[in-house]
């Protein structure tokens, strides 16, 4: 059983690592819009969904690869865990 | 005959006053609406003091407001000065210092996003949001248009050579270049381009590029002279290849025009079908070069449509193109750039001054109406690069040096060999590894900085770095590459950074970048 509060610390964390702190970016909240202001760019979005699939477990098709789904680490572990109860 | 670019859309609005120009993030705007509005932002900007030549830039996230923008600087007899929305606001400031804006058009959020030195230079801020009481009384409200006259621009007398806009590009001696470009530079593009992809008032153009980029002259002028749509992709729909692909099949786009990597992204991940992109006739591609391998999955994707490879830097638009001939497409090795666009002259020099022969190597130079004056405020650039045409006894004109080493083939194609220079392309933007080679030394714990290109299938090319520090592990990769974000844009940003203690040297006392080059493994997607 997948833990949420453990799983948003995961993508928060990564999301911060890969992402952010490289572009001078320490602190996001879990509403942020991360697509906004170049934080992921078009390649970094399939980073982030290699390490979703590694790290929980989880198959996320090209068609879930949306804005609705991956626009911020609230949405991001949504989908985690709907995926990770099937 | 248009000689300035606002005509286009007089003429439209008085042909289709009721038809769409403009559509973007699910609002839309009518010719004639946005012929008004653009009318009455000129009066604004003319109570704001912008007179003839004044630049006026534009710092906001792609909108219907932009193009109203666009058009209302035009009439106000203003040059426009699209600015990365996404830029970090040090480069923002260095762009509004040189070219001397004093009115910015942006919104509350990216305003925010200013120095203070920034906003000491600026007079006046319109805001494209709706309603905004500035505190400071500088940020003036979208809805203030309403109070000006509609029906008929300010009277301006400009010609063709007047300058239309500025279009900032990556400059190798660590600061971002102006280049300055006129009415008759844009509309020689347009022109050629509406003769050669016949674009008509039925047709629905995509915008992918940011307005920064030149790609989006095309897409905004090339609609306004059909009186076609424009569709503006916001920087989050480009993200997300499957909605994009919706996005084309729903809008019904019927011409394309982006960088090959959005192209690619497509393919590898949105499921392309034909029947996703059967509405599209026409699909252009320009800002890096193209594997074959994608173009002919492309081609089987959309096998009705007309397929253009387009060439030219910033300071020429596009110079040369190639009409992918589909019964080529199997055995052809490399994408060549094609022929010269119509009234452009394109053509190679030797390293001994000779114009190149067929099969020779040699840097390709452009002459014509296209051809930008040079670089804002950069007497010694413009000069390097806009040279004398010493080809021409009888009368002075100068020609652009594009620093690309090409050769003309059997077939009378040109096709790109390389840069002379250290300027590379990741996704299409140009990149002086100079100027993100200056970003890392302007830290104060870094001795030496060399910044490479690892190259890319499907972006271009990544960028890796190699520094050296003053005391040995005094930094870390993150720390330069967030005191790189405060200087140049993210997609500038090394991916990986590298420390040392000294740089690897040639004998002459240069940093040895063969070694450093050969020295590791190519950077891969982690």
């Amino acid at each position: 059983m997948i833990e949420s509060a453990a799983v948003k610390d995961q993508i928060r964390e990564y999301v911060l690592e890969e992402f952010a702190k490289t572009k001078g970016i320490n602190q996001i909240t879990d509403q942020e819009v991360l697509t906004k202001n170049g934080i992921i760019d078009s390649m970094g979005i399939f980073r982030l969904v290699a390490f979703l699939e590694e790290t929980f477990n989880v198959r996320i098709g090209d068609e879930e690869i949306t804005h609705d789904n991956l626009e911020s680490i609230d949405a991001i572990e949504k989908l985690v865990i709907s995926k990770a109860k099937k | 005959m248009a000689y300035v670019l606002q005509q286009l859309l007089s003429k439209s609005a008085k042909a289709y006053p009721e038809k769409i120009a403009v559509w973007a993030r699910g609002r839309s705007i009518t010719y004639r609406e946005l012929d008004e509005r653009s009318n009455q932002m000129a009066h604004l900007l003319r109570k704001q003091g912008i007179t003839k030549g004044d630049r006026v830039g534009l710092f906001f996230p792609k909108c219907v407001e932009s193009v109203v923008s666009m058009l209302g600087v035009l009439k106000a007899g203003g040059v426009y000065v699209p600015l990365d929305p996404q830029a970090p606001a040090d480069r923002v400031g260095y762009i509004i210092g040189n070219c001397g804006i004093r009115v910015l058009i942006t919104n509350h959020e990216k305003r925010e996003v200013l120095t203070p030195e920034t906003l000491e230079l600026l007079e006046s801020c319109i805001s494209t949001d709706q309603a905004e009481n500035g505190k400071d009384g500088k940020l003036i409200p979208w809805s203030m248009l309403a109070e000006f006259p509609a029906d008929h621009a300010p009277a301006v007398s400009l010609i063709e050579t007047d300058l239309a806009y500025i279009l900032y590009t990556s400059g190798s001696t660590g600061r971002p270049k102006g280049v300055m470009l006129s009415h008759q530079n844009a509309l020689t593009f347009v022109e050629w381009c509406a003769e050669e992809f016949h674009v008509r008032s039925e047709d629905r153009l995509s915008n992918h590029a940011p307005l920064h980029f030149d790609l989006s002259v095309f897409d905004v002028y090339n609609t306004l002279e059909a009186g076609a749509t424009v569709y503006l992709i916001t920087e989050e729909l480009a993200l997300f290849p499957t909605s994009l692909a919706n996005f084309i099949e729903t809008q019904g786009i019927t011409i394309w025009y982006s960088v090959p990597s959005a192209l690619m992204l497509l393919l590898l991940h949105a499921h392309l079908t034909p029947e996703k992109l059967k509405s599209v006739r026409t699909i252009l591609f320009a800002g890096e070069v193209f594997p074959m391998k994608y173009l002919r999955q492309l081609a089987e994707m959309a096998p009705a449509a007309e397929l253009y490879n387009l060439y030219g830097p910033t300071e020429t638009n596009v110079c040369t193109y190639y009409k992918v001939e589909r019964e080529r497409l199997a055995s052809l090795e490399k994408l060549p750039i094609g022929i010269a666009c119509a009234n452009t002259e394109a053509f190679a020099v030797t390293d001994d001054g000779r114009r190149a022969a067929q099969g020779e190597t040699g840097e390709l130079y452009v002459r014509g109406p296209a051809v930008t004056y040079g670089y804002w405020a950069d007497q010694e650039k413009t000069q390097k690069m806009c040279v004398p045409n010493r080809f021409e006894q009888n009368f002075e004109e100068k020609m652009y040096r594009t620093g690309d080493l090409v050769t003309m083939a059997e077939d009378g194609n040109f096709y790109f060999l390389g840069r002379r220079d250290s300027m590379i392309k990741s996704r299409g933007y140009r990149i002086e590894l100079g100027e993100i080679e200056s970003a890392l030394l302007s830290h104060p714990g870094v001795r030496e900085a060399a910044v490479l290109a690892v190259p890319d299938e499907i972006v271009g090319n990544r960028i890796r770095a190699v520094v050296a520090i003053h005391v040995p592990d005094s930094l870390k990769p993150m720390d330069l590459q967030q005191h790189c974000s405060t200087r140049v844009p993210k997609y500038m940003i090394p991916e990986v950074i590298e420390l040392c203690v000294e740089l690897p040297k040639t004998s002459t006392g240069k940093i040895d970048r063969v070694k450093l080059a050969s020295a590791k493994e190519p950077v891969s997607v982690r």
